[in-house]
Parts: C-alpha cells; structure tokens; sequence
C-alpha cells in the first residue's frame, strides 16, 4: 500500500509540476535559512571535548576589590593570579592540573634562508597534554621533572614543525626563541578544539597556540602575558610586584572524577581561600567556582548573541515558508476534490485519503530537505563569505552528518505538520459530492 | 421595450466557425411573458448572453429601453445590466459565503445606494418571495427552490426593465419548480415583464408568447400552442 | 465600498486569509526587529574615531634579540620614518583605536583605594602623538619633549600630566566638563595626574565598550615585548610610503621583527565586520522574505479567484463594472492586509521587548510600526493587482455556463 501511495504522490507532483516545484522551493528555502544559522549555532555552542568535559574543571577565585566585582552582578574573575594559581599547583589537590598563559615569541631558525617569524605560545605545566586529549604526531610532552627544573623544551604544532623542519620528526632537535635554544620533546597533529575552551579570555574561537613550552620557564624569562591581563590594585614596579600582585592573568584547570572529588576540592578551595583572608587577601566574601567545560561555555556566552538573534529570526523565516507550504497544499488538494471525492465513492475510507496525502507531503519534505541541505551548504559558504575576515570562520561553518540528517528530518517533519490541515480539509471532502463539477 | 434586429453572432477559432445566431431578430412590449425555446445546441444561450448584455454580436442591432445598446463598451454595458436587467440563472448562482440579505444586496452596492435605501428594497423584495424569516441564513441552509426564490427577490431589488430567466426550474424537483413558476407568473402580473429561456415544451405554455430557435434562427415550424397567461 | 459583506464573507471562509494574515504578521515582525537592528548597527559604524582614519598606517616592531637597545631602536626608527618625505608624523605607541586589543584603567577624582575608578583607555605617546593621530586640541596644550618619560614594561609610575578626551572629562566632572584644564585625577588609587589638554574625541581599542569614548594620551615610551609604530602621511602617500616604511625598519635593525602592518581603514573595516555581515545578512533575509510573502499572497490569491471564478461572472451580470472586481479583491487583500498588520505590530513590538530584554538590543523607534504597516499594505497590494486584474478580466458569460 505504501508504494502505491508513493506511486500516486509522484505522479500527483508530475501533474502539477509548478505547484510541487513552489512547494518543494517554500520547504526548502526555508530549511537553507533555518539550518544555515542551526549550523553555526551547534558548532559554536558544540562541545570542544566531549570524551572529557565532564572531568575537566575550570577554577575562579575570588580575589577582587571590595568596592566591586569583577563582574556584575557578583561574578569572580574569569583568571587567576600568579600567587594563586601556583599555591594550588603545588596543593596537588586534584588528580591532574594545569595552569598556563600565552607569551610572544620570535622563532629564529638556523637555516639563514628562513627569516625569523613571531609566534604564539602557549606556556602550560606538564598536565595540560594528558588533560586535555592533545594528539601528537611525533614524541611526547614533557614531564613533571621537566617542570621543575626550568628544562628548555618545546612541543611545536604541526604547522611550525613544517615551517621550519619541513614537517620531519623533529623530536630531538632544537629551535631558538628570542636568543634561546629550546629542545623538540614532540609535535601535536592537527588540533583545533572549537571553541578553544582553554582560554577563551580573549576571544573563545581563536586558533591553538603555535607552540609550546613549560610555564616555569616562562617566568624565568619574564615573559609578559599576550592574553588579557586584568588588575584592580595598583602594583608596584617590577616582575616580582606583579607576580605577587592581585592582578589575574592565566587559567588554572583541574581534572576531577565525580561528584565527590569535585565537592572535596570545592572545600579544600574554599580552605585556601581562608587561610589567605588571614593574610588579609580576598576582602570579598566566598565565591569561589568550579565549572566544567560546558558549563564555562555558556558561562562565558561563547556562542555569540549575533548568532542567537538570527536563529530567532530563521525559525520565524521557517514558519512563513510553511505558511506559504499550507496554502500551497491548500490550493493543490482544493484543486483535485474530484478525484478525491471520487475515490472516496470508490471505497477509499477517510484514513486511506488521509495517508495518500500524507505520503505525498512526506514526499515533497523529503525532497525539499535534499534541496534545503544544498540551500544550506550555500548559505554556509555565504557566511565564510560575509565574516571572511575572521581567521576562525572557515571552522565555523563545516557541516557535518547530524546537521545533515537534521536538516532532511526537519524538512519532512515540517511538510508533515504543513500538511495536517490540508489533509484534514481532503477527508472531510463527501464522496461523489464534487463529481457534478468534475 | 425590447428590440433585437437580425442579430448574428459567429465564434471563430482556428480551425472552425461556427454561427451560433443567425439573422436573429425579437421584439418583446412591456408586460409581455415571452418564452425562447430550442433544443440543446440550437443557440438559445447565445441569445440569454447577447440579450442579458452579457456578450457582444457580430451583426444586427439591439435597443433596449429605446436605447441602442448594440455597439456598448464594457462599463456601459454593466451599467444597463445592473439597471435594466434582472438575471435568474439555472443553478442560482447564489454567492455561498453571503447571507441571504448580502446576496439580494449585491446588484444594489453597484448602484450606488445609500445603506437606508438598499435595505428597505432587499426587505420588500425578500418579503414578496416569501422569505423574509431567512433573511440572513446562509444558501446552504435554504432548499434549492428557496434559493432560486432569492435569486428572484436578488433579480428584482433593482427594478429592472426585465427579467432575464435561465432555465429557472432546470435543477428543481417537480413540486418547487411549480412553486417557482407561480411566482413568476405572479410577478409578470404585476407587470414585470420576463424572458424566459428553457428547453421544455411544458415550461414553455406557461407563456403568453413562445419563440422557437433552431440552428441559430427563429424557427417558423411548429410554433408552440400557447395558453393565455393566468390573470391574477 | 463593500467592507461589510467582504468582512462578513471572510469570516466564514477563513482559511485562505488567515495564511496571509499570519504570513504578513510574522514578515512584518521580522521585517520592523531586523530594520531596528540594521538602523542601530549602522548608527554604531558611523562614530567616528576621532583620529584621520584616511591616512594613518601602523606596524609592530617586536624585539627578540637579548641585546636589543628599545630606546635607540625607537629614536633611530622614529628619526628614520618621520624624515620620509610625506610623511606628516609617526609616534611609538602601545594601541590605535578599535584595534581591538590595549590598555585601560581606572581614572578618579579623588585619590583612595575605596573609590570606584572611571574606565579610560590609555594610549602611550610623546610630544607628536596629537599631530600623528590627527585629533583636535580643544582645551589647554600639549605635551612639551621634557613630559615624556621612557618607562620600563613592568613599571607603575604614571607621568604627573596627561591630556583626556572631551568625553573623559564630562564623566569625571559633570559640573564642568569645559573647564578640566589645570584639574587632578587620580591614577592607580592615587598617583596624581594633572589634566593639562582636552581632546576632541579618540576612541578607545574596544569598539562594544560603554566606555570607548574615555581616553586619556599618556607622555610615555614604555618598553615591552613589542611597540607600535603609528605613521600619519600626507593625503594621497600612505599606499606609496607603507611599503617603503615596512621595509626600511625590517633592514634597519635584525635584533626586532617588522609585522601587522595594517592601515586604519583595515582596521575600522575589522572592527565592525560583524556588524556589516550582520546588517547584510538582515538585509538579505529581510528580502527574501518580504518577496516570498509576496510571492504567498500572489499564489493564494490566485487560487481563491479561480476559485470563484462563478461569482465573478454573477457579479458581472448583475452590473458590476470590471473596475468594481478589481477593487472588490484589492479592497478584500487591503482588508486581510490590516489584520495582518495589526497582528504583525504587536507581534513585532513584543518580539522586540524578548529582544531588548535577553540580548540588551535597542528598543525600536515608534515610527517603523507605521511604516512597515505601509509597506505590507503596499506588497500585499502589489501582490493582489496580478489575480485581482485576472478577476476583472472574467468574461460575464460564465454566469451562464452550465455547471
């Protein structure tokens, strides 16, 4: 019975070719909009690590002026100190953690021929590899040892390893940043978490760092942070004033399994905090967080109200194409009330007319779909287009097999409802009632 | 009042040409019943069409009212049908969507009568068919000889010069299409005069004149035995 | 004028006209939000920054090698660029306006470490720091070479003079934002800073910030990781000098990296690129919509003609004129139109409440409810001239048709 129906509904759209044509084009424009921003919303607000956001957890403390917070209405700091974050590093409370920032830094290579190149890095303690799942090509991170004795060690990204080692295992060799030599210890594959949740404090979808090398070493070189750097106290003059001062400037993450590891740290973070009130910091009241990636995510609004706005607005678009589709509908099942009505005095129940043209809605959503997913895939390039000066876009706008799926399922579910009340209007139609106009 | 000289009508497509109404001529005085009967074919519509103004003709002339409105253009020919004639269709033609009192009003708004004006004539006129208690129901919920009494009452809220009747009982069961017939002799005895188009010999009688079409023409054979119109 | 029996024959056959009537209220929502959007975004875009976007250029100049000498780098390197021929001026400087990245921090009127300071951005610059940005001395003087400090990149000492934007000191006082010359505010809590000149307008890095009309000029070199060279040029020699520049600081010193070379053209373009897509893409959807709800009202409309193409020739016959059935279905789509329209504005106003609520939007101008009103008006009658003239043109004959 399904194929016959299946056989009517294409023979049905033959007949009225513009009609179908109209109505498939209604669908699928609406689909293209509608999917084209649920597209860049789901990449946006996607989940950068699935396989491990429930275990990764962000710290703020709450380290800010009395007079206000750092951010209304009683937000701590998205950052932390220098003084903090490396007093809970050593607290090793959690099974894992990491503290880092980025710094700049001039790359010089030895080949004479290649000029030196600025690069971003990336300055981590050793667990920000394990941590956060990095993939590597060639070697390995460094370790805790490595840490600590201030080693000169480098992890490049791929890019940079081809740059300057012609994409060869580089393990092993050195570079030299800023008049200092640095020895590969590995190379990571292609990483581009999306948004890069690690810092989001300037921008939540910039690209990985170039490269990268211990935290402690960075200090030793006092390397000034190239990301946001926020103080509410002056400080004195000085890279030691600044280190102990109040001013937050690098992220401190921790792995904890469960909710018991997660409420013992929450304690021992709220502990610290007071035994550094009796030090007379943190003039505020206790506001210390622990979010997870995703939580942190929407925390930090990653997903940008632009892109809210306008996924409003195609829902809205969606809705005026399936209007348009009902009347379509409409005018088309108005139009054949003879033959249904005569089919109706042939036998055919209520619920036979019912699924007839029910298939033939499904039908012309599946094709509007298909069409939709094309309309999308351009809308998409149209975006990259528009937004072409952001470096990240190309990232943003990849469609991938759900959003697909979605995109082909929406449309004949949206066929579907459009249909309901045609179809309706088709089985209250009496048999042999229009065959006198037929 | 009415009269039709030698009126041809010919539609031409591109392979045929077919002359619906040959030299066709009719004159019809005040008061008269006339009936124009035919065989299906014969042209009789052709003439419900050229007479109602509702198509023009090749040759001929027509006067109306002592006016020739032969050679009319489109807004003055609805102008004297919306005046001087009154249609009764076969299938009544009644707008669904409109209650009773809204579809006797529709000839009237494209007089240009004020709103006191228009509903004392649809009262009057739904009143003299015997409706005035369904003033506003729907056509739906009227029976067919019903209906065609407010295509009636529809026809005559204008006070047309004549009543232009299109197989009036063709799609009535025997006992409203009698009901039908005497209201319109009623009305032709108050002296509205009607044209009645139809293709049955019965219908036909209750006429006071009867002219035969055949192949587009007044046929002189067989001319229909006429009773005099009941007078009232 | 036949409203009453349109009105009453709309009621009882509602389908057709409630698909337009909700399809011009939803496009009327969309269409007013969108338009409000566009209006603000483009409001936002055409600020000036206070500074002679048309010819300024700027590169960054990172050290990397262990010896570098920052001061004779930056005297040598501002000798060598501001002796170029069309060159106006250059400064060495830490940011430009709506760069995106600098430095901000909180100016008081009073010193003390209980008082909330006034966000201002700063910029770093010597005594060529006005004529290199081009922006307008409104009050007192500028910078003297002997104001100009060199500071190191960790240092907290602040100049003792400073010269603020004429938005800078109405915030700070209110009572006399004219007259701040000579005035002290207070830096870091409570390092003293004597107002010494006002500028016109220089706005600030950060192009969304509240505060990005507050900034004050700082007489100060300081030494970091890398430094800005800021060039200003005659009208017409910046794409001939831009080159030029990049490569004779790139050879001049190999202990530091040329890079980011970028004119403020660029940079404003930058800047605002999300608000540009964004009012493209408003301008596009609200295009295509209002055409595929045109398209809508032309479809259904034609439909519900053929629909009662017998009525159509009744009415002929029973005197209407062709003009009388084109008004009759204009005055019907005008009729459906109001409802939509009426729908729409509040639909539209109420959606824009959500708006202004969750995403911190302006509230729209009273005058687009009106104005869109017309507009649909005018789409849904241009939609229904199509079908309602094919109504006229119904020959009157059909009346008598055979059913």
């Amino acid at each position: 019975m399904f194929r016959y129906y299946l056989k009517l509904a294409v023979l049905s759209s033959a007949k009225n070719p513009i009609l179908s044509a109209l109505m498939v084009a209604a669908i699928a424009i609406g689909i293209g909009a509608c999917m084209t921003i649920v597209n860049i919303d789901y990449v946006m607000g996607g989940n950068p690590i699935p396989h491990r956001s429930d275990v990764l957890y962000h710290v703020q403390l709450d380290n800010w002026d009395p007079i206000s917070p750092a951010r209304e209405p009683n937000d701590p700091p998205d950052q932390v100190t220098y003084l903090d974050g490396t007093a809970l590093l050593k607290a090793a409370k959690a099974s894992r953690q990491v503290l880092s920032y980025r710094a700049g830094r001039v790359l010089q290579p030895a080949d004479p021929d290649i000029r030196p190149f600025e690069v971003m890095a990336r300055t981590p303690t050793a667990d920000f590899f394990p941590m956060f799942d990095v993939p590597f090509l060639y070697g390995q991170g460094w370790d805790k040892a490595a840490d600590d004795n201030l080693e000169r060690v480098v992890v490049l990204g791929k890019e940079v390893n081809e740059q300057v080692f012609g994409g060869e295992n580089s393990v092993g060799r050195s570079i030299v940043l800023n008049g200092e030599t640095f020895r590969v210890t590995g190379v990571i594959d292609e990483w581009e978490p999306i948004p890069r949740f690690y810092d989001v404090s300037t921008g939540a979808f910039e690209e990985v760092e170039d490269l990268f090398f211990p935290f402690s070493v960075a200090i030793d070189n006092e390397l000034g942070n190239s990301g946001n750097t926020n103080c509410w106290k002056p400080t004195d003059g000085g890279w030691n004033a600044f280190l102990n001062s109040e001013c937050v400037w690098m992220q401190f993450w921790v792995e904890l399994h469960g909710e018991k590891e997660k409420q013992e740290y929450m304690a021992f973070l709220d502990a610290y905090v007071e035994s550094q009130r009796e030090l007379g910091r943190f003039p505020r009241p206790l506001n210390n967080r622990l979010y997870n990636v995703t939580e942190w995510m929407e925390n930090e609004e990653v997903v940008a109200d632009d892109v809210q706005v306008l996924l409003g607005l195609a829902v809205l678009f969606l809705i005026v194409c399936l209007l348009n589709t009902i009347g379509l509908l409409l005018a088309k099942i108005m139009r054949r009330s003879g033959d249904i009505s005569l089919r109706r005095a042939l036998g055919a129940s209520r619920g036979t007319v019912f699924l007839q043209y029910i298939v033939e809605a499904g039908l012309i959503g599946l094709t509007g779909g298909v069409f939709g997913v094309l309309l999308t895939w351009l809308g998409l390039k149209g975006i990259e287009v528009l937004y072409g000066q952001f470096d990240f876009i190309g990232n943003l706008v990849r469609m991938d097999w759900l959003m697909i799926l979605t995109a082909v399922v929406l449309a004949i579910v949206s066929a579907l409802g459009a249909a309901l009340y045609p179809t309706w209007r088709a089985c209250r139609i009496h048999p042999a009632s229009q065959l006198k106009s037929l | 009042m009415l009269c039709m000289q030698n009126i041809s009508k010919v539609y031409r497509t591109d392979s045929v040409e077919t002359h619906a109404l040959r030299e066709f001529s009719l004159t019809v005085d005040e008061g008269e019943f006339v009936s124009v009967t035919g065989p299906s074919g014969s042209g009789k519509t052709t003439f419900l069409n050229i007479a109602g103004l509702l198509e023009e003709f090749s040759n001929g002339k027509y006067e109306l009212d002592g006016k020739d409105v032969s050679r009319l253009n489109d807004g003055e020919r609805s102008r004297v049908r919306n005046e001087k004639i009154g249609f009764i269709f076969q299938s009544f033609n009644l707008i669904p969507e409109l209650d009773i009192f809204d579809n006797v009003d529709v000839p009237l708004r494209y007089r240009g009568l004020k709103a006191a004006e228009r509903k004392e004539r649809i009262e009057r006129v739904v009143e003299l068919v015997g409706l005035a208690s369904r003033l506003h129901h729907l056509p739906s919920q009227l029976s067919g000889g019903q209906q065609q009494r407010v295509a009636i009452a529809r026809a005559l809220a204008g006070e047309p010069r004549f009543l232009l009747a299109d197989e009036p009982t063709g799609n009535l069961d025997s006992a409203m299409a009698e009901s039908v017939m005497e209201l319109l002799t009623e009305i032709n005895g108050s002296g509205t005069t009607i044209i009645m188009v139809t293709h049955e010999a019965t219908l036909a009688r209750r006429a006071g004149r009867n002219i035969s079409v055949r192949d587009g023409r007044v046929s002189t054979g067989n001319p229909v035995h006429l009773a005099p119109a009941a007078t009232a | 004028m036949e409203i009453g029996p349109i009105w009453r024959a709309l009621l009882r056959n509602k389908t057709a006209y409630v698909l337009i009537a909700l399809q011009i209220a939803v496009t009327m929502a969309i269409m007013v939000n969108s338009i409000s959007i566009i209006q603000e975004r483009s409001r936002l875009m055409a600020r000036p920054s206070g500074i002679d976007e048309d010819n300024i250029f700027y590169l960054s100049s990172l050290k990397f090698a262990p010896d570098f000498d920052f001061r004779a780098s930056v005297v040598e390197d501002l000798d060598a660029i501001r002796s170029l021929p069309g060159v106006v001026s250059a400064i060495a400087t830490n940011t430009v306006p709506l760069q995106g990245g600098g430095w901000s921090s909180g100016l008081q009127t009073e010193p003390g470490a209980d008082i909330e300071g006034t966000g201002t951005a700063m910029y770093f610059v010597d005594e060529h720091g006005i004529e290199t940005f081009g922006v307008n001395l409104l009050a007192g003087r500028n910078f003297r070479p002997t104001d100009v400090e060199w500071h190191e990149d960790t240092s907290s000492r602040w100049p003792p003079v400073g010269i603020v934007s004429r938005e800078t000191a109405a915030t700070l006082f209110p009572d006399t934002p004219d007259d701040v010359v000579g005035r002290t505010v207070y830096v870091s809590n409570d390092q003293a800073v004597r107002i010494i000149g006002v500028i016109e307008r220089m706005q600030a890095a950060w192009k969304s910030w509240d505060g990005v009309e507050r900034s004050m000029l700082v007489p100060m070199y300081r030494e970091g990781g890398g430094i800005r060279y800021v060039v200003r040029t005659e009208p017409g020699y910046r794409d001939e000098l831009m080159p030029q520049v990049e490569q004779m600081l790139a050879e001049s010193n190999d202990g530091r990296l040329i890079r980011d070379m970028r004119t403020m053209t660029e940079t404003r373009q930058r800047s605002y690129m999300e608000d540009s897509a964004m009012i493209k893409l408003l301008v596009f959807i609200v295009s295509l919509l209002t055409a595929i709800t045109a398209l809508g009202i032309v479809g259904l409309a034609s439909f519900s003609v053929a629909r009662r193409t017998r009525q159509i020739g009744t009415r002929r016959a029973l005197g209407a004129s062709r003009p009388a059935i084109l008004r009759y279905f204009m005055l019907e789509n005008f009729m459906v139109s109001s409802l939509g329209v009426v729908g729409g504005g509040i639909l539209a106003v109420g959606m824009n409440v959500w708006m202004v609520q969750t995403f911190d939007l302006t509230p729209l101008a009273w005058y687009m409810i009106p104005l869109a009103m017309i507009a649909l008006w005018l789409v849904g009658q241009a939609a229904v001239y199509g079908p309602a003239r094919r109504a006229s043109l119904v020959p009157p004959a059909v009346a008598t048709r055979s059913v």
